[in-house]
């Protein structure tokens, strides 16, 4: 008991004196899961929009791999990436393994259903004969789109938090692609597992104090702005 | 009218789903200035016929707009850029109440602050121009629909669709903005296509009105013409002149038209081409006397006698059924006269009424339509 107490106030000198290590940490975290975040927006508000726009052939099964992918565990996607990356797989050549790029990736492919999936089902919510107005009023396809993603944009920043929420705290993936190196790869949930193995707790509880802010906030924002969407429809 | 050429015309116009054809529309024309409702009942392919003269749905055949052939997604999409329609419910967005109004025209490229300029004028139009800054979420429904049908006509459409515009208001604000949209209507300019299955609503804003059964259009004509000379038995039933004659058409020697009934009578009646028919006697058409018609009731020149075999009431008035050799006449009168007739079920009355009064709708092959 007395260990964790010793943890516990050091941690605290820790983040009040801005340790080097833990800054660092923290905005590597940030950093990765920050542009993987922006790069499954990009990828998958496209996508989600075009999944509830369209109809075609094997939509369905399109449909059913992105709430598969939602729920895909991370280590798993970890194992993918890794297989593709790994000096003989088919990207070897690119030589990311073990790079921030590499944890970039496999960030990305962790939150791109997250975010095509809550897209995609805030979309479906929209009644189909608003979709009908708009294309009365002369809206394309593109138009459509914009103008729907402005109604549903409460339910777009719950997919913004969600996916940050799932790639922020996500520690298998990152571990295998990224390799966890000190100064390198190690991210908060990596530096986390590597500072309790090795007995340091005031580290590993200054940096999971710093991993518990982070996502509270993204919660807390998440949560305010659920409310403030189901005033404004009630 | 004018001379001046439709701005749409549909030809063949046909809708075909899953297999079963919804619509089959022969020929239709919007004009300029004119209001052209669609009437039928729910279910008539009413809504999906709108849907394909706006482009918002593929059809077969031909349809032309402002002269030229609108054949493909891309036309179809010109079509809408250049339309507005209004539907019964009024789908607005997430935004301010002039924003919304505002977005036809920023969807067909107008910059923002002419596009507010233009919103804020056609809000005004409506009556509303106190809602611009207002959220569109925040309105009643008559509200919100005063804004649907301004951000209609401030694109200034060459046609203007309206789907059951006042289907979904309550009786007062859908009064209200009837009134309202017989003078903005006027004013636009538009050709302009309303849906409706309401009679009363078509009466009071058409110029033409169409008549829908089962996809196809199966009467049109000005508005009191359909009205008072519905052609089929579907449209006379939808107009509440549900009193029907079955017999027979014939011209007289002296050029009159005569309705052979089947019990023996022979009505004068309107015109219509001999053979098998269903005639329609409006029940606000027949006056129910106790003695014959004196001599300057010459008009009325037809006198069946019968018996009153039910009455009922009819909102103020009292609908006095006749039974008249095997067939009945319906008479709407007051309870006054039907007091002053000293009349009663049983009681031998006579039922007279103008021989243009009786409609006779031709039946092909004298089946029972």
């Amino acid at each position: 008991m007395g260990e964790v107490w010793q943890g516990v106030t050091d941690a605290v000198r820790l983040l009040l004196a801005g340790d080097r290590e833990v800054v660092e940490v923290t905005l590597r975290s940030l950093w990765v899961s920050g542009l993987a975040l922006a790069l499954a927006l990009a990828l998958g508000v496209p996508l989600g929009g075009l999944l509830a726009a369209l109809e075609f052939p094997g939509r369905r099964l399109a449909v059913a791999a992105v709430n598969t992918g939602m729920a895909a565990p991370p280590v798993v996607v970890g194992l993918l990436v890794v297989l593709a990356l790994t000096r003989n797989g088919p990207l070897g050549g690119l030589r990311l393994l073990f790079t921030g790029q590499a944890m970039v990736v496999a960030q990305t492919l962790i939150a791109l259903p997250v975010v095509t999936g809550l897209v995609l089902a805030a979309l479906q919510q929209v009644d189909p004969g608003l979709r009908q107005q708009l294309a009365a009023l002369g809206a394309g396809r593109l138009q459509t789109l914009l103008l729907l993603l402005r109604e549903v944009r409460v339910a777009l920043l719950a997919a913004v938090m969600a996916a940050f929420g799932a790639v922020i705290s996500e520690v298998g993936a990152v571990m295998m692609v990224g390799g966890n190196i000190r100064g390198q790869t190690q991210v908060l949930t990596t530096a986390i597992v590597q500072e309790t193995r090795s007995g340091r707790y005031a580290a590993a509880i200054a940096l999971a104090v710093v991993l518990m802010a982070l996502a509270f906030a993204a919660n807390l924002a998440l949560t305010v702005l659920q409310q403030r969407g189901r005033r404004r429809t009630g | 009218m004018t001379g001046e050429p439709p701005v749409l015309v549909a030809e063949g116009l046909r809708v075909v789903r899953d297999g079963r054809t919804v619509v089959a529309a022969d020929r239709l024309e919007l004009r300029r200035g004119e209001v052209h409702v669609l009437l039928g009942r729910n279910g008539a392919g009413k809504s999906t016929l709108l849907r394909a003269l706006d482009g918002l749905e593929p059809a077969a055949g031909r349809l032309v707009f402002e002269g030229r052939e609108v054949r493909s997604a891309a036309d179809r999409r010109a079509l809408r850029r250049r339309t507005a329609a209004v539907f019964q419910r009024p789908y607005l967005l997430d935004a301010s109440v002039v924003d919304n109004v505002a977005t036809g025209l920023r969807l067909r490229g107008v910059a923002r602050r002419e596009a507010r300029r233009r919103a804020a004028a056609a809000l005004d139009r409506l009556g509303v121009a106190h809602l611009a800054g207002r959220r569109a979420t925040r309105l009643s429904g008559g509200e919100a629909q005063r804004v649907s049908l301004a951000r209609a006509l401030a694109v200034e459409p060459a046609v203007l669709f309206l789907d059951e515009p006042l289907a979904s208001l309550d009786p007062p604000a859908r009064r209200g903005l009837l009134e309202d949209l017989r003078d903005v209507l006027g004013d636009a300019g538009a050709a302009v296509l309303w849906v409706t299955h309401d009679r009363d609503e078509a009466l009071a804003v058409a110029d033409t009105v169409s008549f829908l059964d089962g996809g196809a259009v199966s009467q049109t004509g000005p508005a009191l013409e359909v009205f008072t000379h519905p052609r089929t038995t579907a449209l006379a039933e939808f107009l509440g002149l549900d009193a029907y004659l079955e017999g027979v058409v014939e011209e007289a020697p002296d050029g009159q038209t005569l309705l052979r009934l089947p019990g023996g009578p022979v009505l004068l009646c309107g015109e219509a081409p001999p053979g098998p028919a269903v005639a329609c006697l409006p029940p606000e058409d027949v006056v129910l006397l106790a003695a014959p018609p004196p001599a300057h009731g010459a008009s009325l020149r037809n006198v069946v006698w019968g018996k009153v075999k039910a009455v009922g009431a009819v909102g103020r008035l009292l609908r006095v059924v006749v039974a008249v050799d095997g067939l009945e006449v319906s008479a709407l009168v007051t309870p006054a006269a039907y007091e002053d007739l000293g009349l009663a079920v049983g009681r031998r009355v006579a039922a007279a009424f103008k021989a243009s009064a009786v409609h006779p709708i031709p039946r092909p092959g004298g089946r029972r339509p």
